[in-house]
């Protein structure tokens, strides 16, 4: 325990050399990974050595010992001083936060993240060109300078957007941490005082009772009843108890110590702090967690992949274009220059905040329907989700014990244990239904809290442990008002629950005035119980307990506990008036009453039952291609109970031990191949090498891990994603929280979950129901698909862009697009419809196909590039040349004449260029023309990019059957690119710094007909692909 | 394209409403900006705008004039077709600066000619009398004096419209010399001189942004 935590954050290496290690202890390795960094550093030594190396014999000291080590005394506690002094030492006793990336790098990261850099590259460029010309000719024209600052500006701007979509996602979190002071009762000077948790030391005696968090680890001095809920760090749904006596070699084992931020649910104790703050098994697993590194999100590997292609095709093209230039003689400043303009064109500076946008209205989506993203990338890492790790507790269960099943006049009823409408539906005419419910509702210590009558029954705090809650509650639906009938049989004499009997016993007064007999009511473990009776009661009537009823009851015992579920007995005894008058005085030590040849009237199972949704959700995972494993803390047979409940384990596939039970052979004979299910414990896994593990993952469709630790789940983890699995984790708990940092996408409860857990998570599923997660797959593959098209979108037109200067460096016509005109494309015409595309709805039932491949199915793959770049991104660029062109030659200039005029043209003092007609042309006057060319071309690809919206709508179906009108932003966008287009000619045209100008209305239509051929085009591309499937068609036009 | 291509008119171009008003030019060419700088007794400093400025006269000669019209003096000049005539414009009008009583245009005596010339323009009809005036800035004592021929610079209206290079094959430009005389004795002799289009309504001489709209201006640097 006092280990460093550098050793905590060598996870994985230990993860492998965990499973190696093969000792035999039994129940110690469950937690055997949270000790391996200490057992591998010190693998010479003999084990006890090492544990008590680690500090972790506290449980195994005497009162006396612990007092002297820890300098303090058990009745007068610490003095403030010596507390003020360990406090110096040792810090407060928190968890420290985990460490926060400083805002300024976050934000320095989002400038030079991307196309970033390719675009501050640019800018210098601008500047140093300036540079040139300013040296050579004062006089020089700004034009650089200004590109220069916008592209610097556009690079800041989407910084700062991308920063701030960034941070307001983090801050929804942020209001999930407030963490609530908490205050503990400690003994210090001899006495009692509050003080607040965080000022804790070791050797601090305090008092917890029922309901409290316990404040720190600590060795328990003196408990009465205590239970606490380990589910938290353990997984183990049942209230565990806790008492002073050392009973096991393993602390997470042993009953006498308590741990920091688990609960104790009833009873009082007092203890010693022996832990505080980090040091503690929470702090350790919580460093656990800190130490595993964050998975970059498959989203933003594709984006990286995607930003590598264009910048690769930018650079090279770039680079190829200024050789070409040099070698043609340009001079070195042009060449740079024309650098700039294929940088330029190249790059969609919008794409990226498109992105960005599209995955937060994605995230908006999913918070409405429940599912609370922290990371924005995390909404398409759902998407591509190939396995889920769930825990169990909490996430696929309800984390409360419910009454599962009923056993009386020798059948099994079954209750119903879904969440809210509780009705019970199983025959309550028998007498012995009327006899055991009497038993349920007075052989119980639980309670309602007061004030809770509006508050429906199974949502009201019950003070009492989990099953005597189950039954109250169960009696309190089935009967009505437990406590008026609690009140109506007055209660003379208890015996309490307690480990050693294994029953709980009261006797009453009945209801019935004129009875005069009391009735001694029982319950405890069915073999028990069954042992005090000699008669059972059968349809109302008793009955002497023969062999087959005994057998009966074995058979319905098995049953249910082979369910996972607790089962509890109950029998009753009416003692006669004459032997126990009513002024009779029982006395509980001295036992003045029966306690054999009762009648025993039933059984009662209960379960932390599954979510009603589970089970559904679990089905259309499978269809989705999602394989779902149950990861749990909790023991194999409630494990497979559950699993087979919600159809983790489907109804007709058996595992290895199930086949052998079925056949009768012995395990080992049972051929593998058959079975499709496995349940694989925590000690299993220990002995498991990597390959075994691999083994196990890709051979069983159907997995449950039990008896896991937190270590455990990572290696699970770590196995999935060995197989090239998109790893989702689901859990609730502190000992989830490492496995969910590991995870590729990490879903906490938002209800149940603990801080830790929420803070390691990238999703909060804020009703913790587990079939929000298929809607965050759904969402997050429609994201997936709708990204493809809005990147095939935005690509298209940078060959339209690019073209330009290409054919300007090589043919010499004047430059017919400008570097601020292809600006105002990407980043004003083209950014509405490109969010738009993230409102198309799906082209088929995206739930119905595999998850795709993480390294197969890119974002970007090579049909998407080159149908963009080189079908319709030429398509686009002939028909923006088209209007260019026809501009030039309506106003004098054919295009004959254009080529190679270049040079002439751009001279400043030549002012008698003539064209076609004999005309004579000033500077300004083409200059002038020169502008109306860009904003021609400008308006020929945003014609065009109309079309290319509407073909994008969909990739394989006509957009005939995906619906013209169905997505209304898709006209939106469009309506936006017409709009900005008209006010940047008409509205701005007189801005000589934007180089638009009012272009005459016919120019607009020049380019109609190209925009309709690249729809007929596209529709005939979808044809072929939805008529040749898996043809060549299929494979290289379909992106 | 092709489609495009066929729609266009042969002889004019479909819209002229970028070039509305016409630019000046000068000549000699200017060879990087519009400076002209050179020494009187050093010939080979200006034998180059000599040249260029006897090859810009070439369709000017007599000779090559034979064939044109002798037409009315100041009035427009619009013709139906099918063949389109084109006017004479006589050397003589240039007198000093014409090249023929001096061949070297006035350079080698330190009293250099620049001709002036209004842009073409299909179908431009100036109004009222067109003129070129220009006027000279040197440093110092202001002791320039800038004859113009044909004299006060008149542009005559029978030179206008013009038809087009395919149906006017053989028009010829009206245009306007300017000479400059030095007084002063201070060497190099500089002087920047500004000429624009007056007289004229429909014809622009200043735009904001167009430096070369209905006026130019250059600079000359004379050396001993």
């Amino acid at each position: 325990m006092g280990q460093k935590t550098p050793q905590i954050y060598s996870v994985e290496l230990n993860g492998a050399k965990d499973m190696k290690q093969t000792d035999k202890g039994d129940d110690k390795d469950k937690y055997r990974g949270l000790w391996s960094t200490c057992l591998e550093l010190r693998k010479n030594h003999h084990k006890e050595h090492v544990t008590k190396e680690i500090d972790l014999d506290d449980h195994k000291l005497s009162n006396k010992e612990l007092e002297n080590k820890y300098h303090t005394n058990i009745v007068t506690g610490l003095s403030s001083t010596q507390a003020a002094e360990l406090l110096a030492r040792d810090g407060p006793n928190a968890l420290s936060p985990p460490q926060e990336t400083p805002e300024i790098i976050k934000f320095l990261k989002q400038m030079v993240g991307g196309f970033s850099i390719l675009l501050w590259v640019g800018a210098i460029l601008c500047w140093i060109a300036y540079g040139i010309q300013f040296s050579n000719d004062k006089s020089s024209s700004l034009d650089n300078v200004y590109l220069g600052t916008v592209l610097a500006l556009v690079v800041i701007l989407t910084g700062i957007f991308a920063y701030y979509q960034e941070a307001k996602s983090t801050n929804i979190m942020a209001s999930f941490s407030k963490m609530i002071p908490q205050q503990a009762l400690v003994i210090r000077d001899s006495e009692k005082k509050i003080i607040p948790a965080e000022q804790l030391v070791v050797g601090d005696i305090v008092e917890i009772k029922g309901g409290d968090q316990i404040p720190a680890d600590i060795r328990l001095l003196f408990a009465q009843g205590c239970k606490v809920d380990n589910s938290s760090l353990t997984g183990e749904s049942e209230p565990q108890p806790r008492s002073c006596e050392f009973t096991h070699d393993n602390p997470l084992e042993t009953k006498n110590i308590g741990f920091y931020s688990t609960t104790c649910l009833e009873g009082t104790a007092t203890g010693m702090v022996i832990n505080t703050g980090d040091r503690t098994i929470i702090g350790h697993i919580a460093s656990l967690a800190s130490g595993v590194g964050n998975e970059k999100t498959p989203i933003a590997t594709e984006i990286e992949h995607f930003v590598h292609i264009v910048a690769g095709v930018a650079i090279s093209i770039g680079v190829l274009f200024f050789i070409i230039a040099v070698s043609m003689k340009y001079r070195v400043l042009d060449s740079i220059i024309f650098l700039i303009g294929i940088i330029v064109a190249n790059v969609p500076e919008g794409l990226l905040a498109t992105v960005t946008v599209t995955l937060s209205l994605t995230a908006k989506r999913m918070a409405k329907k429940n599912c609370l993203v922290k990371n924005l990338e995390a909404v398409e890492t759902l998407g591509s989700t190939s396995i889920i790790c769930s825990d169990k507790t909490g996430t696929l269960t309800q984390n409360r014990m419910t009454v599962a099943h009923l056993w009386f006049d020798n059948q099994i009823f079954m209750a119903d244990t879904s969440e809210d409408h509780f009705k019970q539906t199983f025959d309550q005419s028998s007498g012995t239904w009327a006899s055991l419910s009497k038993i349920i509702t007075l052989c119980n210590r639980a309670e309602f809290r007061p004030g809770q009558e509006r508050v429906p029954i199974m949502k009201r705090v019950v003070v009492g442990d989990a099953s005597e809650t189950a039954l109250l509650k169960f009696s309190e639906v089935v009967l009505g008002d437990v406590m008026e009938i609690r009140k109506r049989n007055h209660k003379v004499a208890e015996i309490p629950f307690n480990s050693t009997n294994k029953f709980q016993l009261s006797i009453h007064k009945t209801d019935d005035p004129t009875d005069k007999r009391f009735l001694m009511v029982m319950k405890g473990a069915p073999e028990k119980i069954l042992e005090k009776c000699s008669t059972i009661m059968v349809n109302g009537q008793e009955q002497p307990l023969d062999q087959s009823t005994a057998e009966a009851f074995y058979t319905a015992y098995m049953e249910l506990g082979g369910l996972g579920e607790r089962v509890l007995g109950f029998c009753h005894l009416y003692l006669s008036a004459d032997e126990f008058p009513e002024t009779y005085s029982f006395d509980v030590d001295a036992m003045n009453f029966p306690m054999s040849n009762l009648c025993f009237v039933g059984l009662l199972s209960m379960i932390d039952p599954p979510r009603s949704t589970v089970p559904d959700a679990i089905t259309k995972c499978r269809s989705a291609g999602i394989k779902v494993i149950m990861v749990t803390g909790d023991h194999p047979i409630t494990a497979k109970a559950i699993a087979k409940s919600v159809g983790i384990i489907s109804a007709n596939s058996e595992t290895v031990e199930d086949i052998a039970k079925r056949l009768n052979i012995a395990v080992e004979q049972v051929n593998k191949q058959d079975a499709k299910a496995v349940v694989v414990t925590g000690m299993e896994l220990k002995d498991m090498s990597e390959d075994q593990l691999d083994e196990v993952l890709t051979s069983y469709p159907e997995i449950v891990f039990a008896r896991t630790s937190p270590q455990q789940k990572l290696i699970i983890v770590e196995g999935c994603q060995r197989q090239d699995a998109v790893v989702a984790v689901t859990g609730d708990g502190v000992n989830d929280s490492p496995a969910l940092k590991k995870a590729d996408i990490g879903i906490a409860m938002g209800i149940a979950g603990s801080d830790a857990a929420k803070n390691a998570a990238d999703m909060v599923l804020l009703d913790d129901n587990f079939a929000s997660i298929v809607t965050g797959v759904e969402e997050g593959r429609l994201i997936f698909d709708n990204l493809k098209k809005t990147i095939a979108y935005t690509l298209t037109k940078n060959i339209a862009e690019l073209c330009p200067f290409l054919i300007y460096i090589i043919v010499g016509v004047p430059l017919p697009l400008g570097t601020i005109t292809i600006l105002f494309i990407d980043l004003g015409t083209d950014i509405v419809p490109s969010i738009a595309l993230a409102y198309e709805k799906a082209e088929s039932d995206i739930m119905n196909r595999k998850p795709r491949h993480k390294k197969k199915d890119r974002l970007v793959n090579k049909p998407l590039a080159v149908y963009s770049y080189l079908h319709i991104g030429l398509m686009q660029s002939l028909g923006a040349f088209l209007v260019y062109f026809t501009v030039y030659a309506q106003e004098g200039f054919r295009p004959s004449t254009l080529i190679n005029l270049r040079v002439e043209w751009e001279k400043d003092f030549v002012n008698n260029l003539e064209d076609s007609y004999g005309q004579e042309w000033t500077r300004y006057q083409r200059k002038y023309l020169e502008w109306t060319g860009y904003t021609a071309f400008f308006i020929g690809i945003m014609i065009q990019q109309i079309a290319d919206l509407i073909i994008r709508k969909t990739r394989k179906n006509s957009i005939f059957q995906q619906g013209l009108f169905r997505n209304k932003v898709i006209w939106v966008g469009i309506a936006s690119q017409i709009i900005i287009a008209l006010i940047l000619s008409y509205g701005l045209g007189s801005i000589t710094a934007l180089n638009f100008t009012m272009l005459r209305p016919q120019y607009w239509f020049v380019a109609v007909p190209h925009a309709f051929l690249i729809w007929v085009y596209d529709e005939v591309r979808k044809l072929f692909i939805r008529l040749y499937p898996g043809s060549w068609w299929d494979k290289n036009m379909y992106y | 394209m092709w489609v495009m291509l066929q729609t266009l008119n042969d002889e004019v171009p479909k819209y002229r409403d970028q070039i509305s008003s016409p630019g000046l030019t000068v000549f000699p060419k200017p060879v990087t900006a519009l400076e002209y700088s050179f020494s009187v007794s050093k010939r080979e400093s200006y034998e180059g705008y000599i040249e260029d400025l006897k090859k810009f006269l070439k369709p000017y000669t007599a000779e090559a004039q034979k064939n044109l019209r002798n037409c009315q003096d100041g009035a427009l000049f619009e013709q139906k077709g099918p063949v389109y005539e084109a006017c004479q414009f006589p050397l003589a009008l240039l007198e000093a600066c014409s090249g023929e009583s001096d061949p070297e245009f006035g350079y080698s005596k330190g009293h250099p000619c620049i001709l002036v010339k209004m842009n073409r323009i299909i179908g431009l009809k100036p109004q009222g009398k067109p003129a070129i005036e220009c006027t000279g800035n040197s440093k110092g004592e202001n002791t320039t004096t800038l004859p113009v021929y044909p004299s006060e610079g008149n542009i005559d209206l029978k030179y206008f419209p013009y038809y087009g290079k395919k149906l006017h094959a053989s028009y010829l430009q009206p245009l306007v010399a300017v000479q400059f005389n030095y007084t002063a004795s201070s060497t190099p002799k500089e002087v920047t001189v500004e000429c624009k289009i007056v007289g004229s309504k429909n014809l622009k001489n200043y735009d904001d942004r167009d430096k070369f709209l209905g006026r130019v201006a250059f600079k000359i640097t004379m050396r001993a």
